[in-house]
This record gives structure tokens, sequence and C-alpha cells, in this order.
């Protein structure tokens, strides 16, 4: 996997939510969250498991919300920024965070309610290996996003740290076919990638946000959005 | 991680059932200890109450 030991690194993981998520990113974060909310819908008293958790972002505001949530990832170094703040929001009780490999995932078929990946499938070297995995131990629902190969993100993905994986739509179908699983809902979202709005102070932010719904809403949405949300079921 | 975790745990190379061996506990929460693959024999410790089940393959240690 690529970044594999970037992602390790203690002092990347613990500026990883700054460095991502202040300025502009803010939005980003914002956003993504809305997503795994839409997607997951109502998670009280559901069994999730999110791959490849980091920093625990989505595992410890589903936790919030109800959810029995296990986090997994391979870096020790992002778990323990996770659990400071599953402790900080007092959700320790409803989460467990694991070191563990994505293909190889030490559960039995079937156990989960829902299993989702943020951000994990533009890093992942064999998608299909991961998402029949993740459609293994789940018994209604897998969720991920992936970065798009049409969008204006291609101009930048020279400027990420370790490259990226972009998929088309054909690709996802493909992806989706190979492991079995079903798509139920689709979003699409973000013409202005990631990067840009991580580099932009809050208040420009806003107003290129507004910009990017009105372009999105005219009808462009899917062939110039940078980030896909995709809803499957098994 | 809490002892609980134990009914959904199983091991990653071949998902047969896991033993825990305790070194450390506070309550209900496993602090120190590890996992021992029935089948596969193999060791995945828990240190700091986080369980380690990367596959051999894929631990630095």
């Amino acid at each position: 996997m690529k970044g594999k030991e970037w992602y390790q690194a203690d002092e990347v993981a613990q500026e990883y939510d700054a460095k991502r998520f202040s300025k502009g990113g803010r939005l980003i974060d914002r956003r993504e969250k809305q997503a795994a909310l839409d997607a997951l819908g109502p998670v009280e008293g559901k069994d999730v498991l999110e791959i490849a958790c980091g920093t625990g972002r989505f595992t410890v505001m589903l936790a919030e919300r109800g959810a029995n949530i296990v986090g997994l990832d391979i870096s020790a170094a992002m778990l323990s920024q996770g659990r400071e703040k599953a402790r900080a929001a007092g959700v320790d009780d409803r989460i467990e965070f694991m070191r563990g490999d994505a293909a190889r995932l030490p559960f039995p078929d079937d156990h989960f309610d829902a299993v989702f990946a943020m951000r994990f499938f533009h890093l992942a070297d064999t998608p299909v290996k991961f998402l029949t995995e993740m459609a293994r131990v789940s018994n209604e629902q897998v969720f991920f996003d992936t970065f798009n190969d049409r969008s204006t993100r291609v101009l930048y993905n020279w400027l990420l740290p370790m490259g990226s994986r972009l998929y088309s739509r054909d690709d996802v179908t493909r992806l989706l076919s190979d492991s079995n699983l079903t798509l139920d809902d689709e979003a699409h979202d973000f013409v202005f990638p990631y990067g840009f709005y991580r580099k932009i102070p809050n208040d420009i932010a806003d107003e290129f946000r507004g910009l990017d719904r009105a372009i999105l809403d005219s009808g462009l949405g899917e062939k110039l959005a940078s980030v896909s949300y995709w809803d499957a079921r098994v | 991680m809490k002892e609980s975790l134990m009914d959904i745990l199983c091991d990653p190379l071949d998902k047969s059932e896991l033993e825990l061996e305790v070194d450390e506990r506070d309550g209900e929460e496993i602090i120190e200890g590890r996992l021992v693959g029935t089948v596969t024999g193999e060791v995945y410790p828990i240190e700091d109450g986080i369980p380690n089940l990367l596959p051999p393959d894929m631990r630095e240690e």
C-alpha cells in the first residue's frame, strides 16, 4: 500500500488532523462526516466497522451517536490519536481500536451491520481484495469514497505526497460487481479538490464552496466532482 | 481492548478461534497480553490496550 510508512510516523499522525482539516479543510471534514451520516443513517445500537480509521474522526462521531464501533488501522501512531479523541469525547466504552490488515480482517463472516472506509481506496493497491473482505464481514451495508479520474483532481494529483489511485464510474461498477456488492446510493461532490480547500483560509473557502455547489447543481455535478461516495449492499 | 471483544475476534489468517492470555488488566479492559491462534499458533500481542492483529508478514517488529 502506498504511503504505509508515511502514515505510521508519529509526527505525521500527530499533525494529521491539524494539517488536513483546519482552514478550508474544515469544509471537507464537515462534508465527509455528513456523507457518512447520510449513508449510515441512524447508527444507534448498530455494529459498525471502520477500515483505515486513522485518527478516529468518523469512529468517534459514530460512537457519539450510539454505534458500537470497531476502528481498524495499520498504524499504531494514528490509533493512539484516535484513542485520545475517544477518551476526550467520553465514548471509549463503545469503541475498540485495533491494528490489522484490511485484506485479512480478524472477524467472522457477516458480523457487522455496516462496514465503511473513508479516504482509503485512493491508497489501495488491491481494491477488489479489500472491498471483498469488507463485504465478507458485513451483513448488509458497505460504504466508501473514491477520488475521481474525470475531475480537476487529476491536475492536483501530482501534488499529493504519495500519489493517488483515481477511479472512473466504470472502475467502481467493476469493483462492486467483483466484490459481489450492489450499488444502492451514490453522491458526488467537490469540483474543487481537497488540496485546494486545504490551502485557502476559511472565509474564502466558503465562497468557493458556494461556487462549487452551484457548478454541481448545474447538472455537471457528476462529471466534474472530484469525490464520490458509494453506498452498497451485500 | 475489552474482554468481550473476544466474542467476535478471530485469527486473521484462517478465521479460527483465538485464545486470550492476560498479563495486565484493568477490570474488563485488557491492557497487556496476547491473542494466540488455536490453529495457527500465531501470537498477536496486546500492547497498551490495543490488540495488534496484523498478520506476521506485515509486522515491523
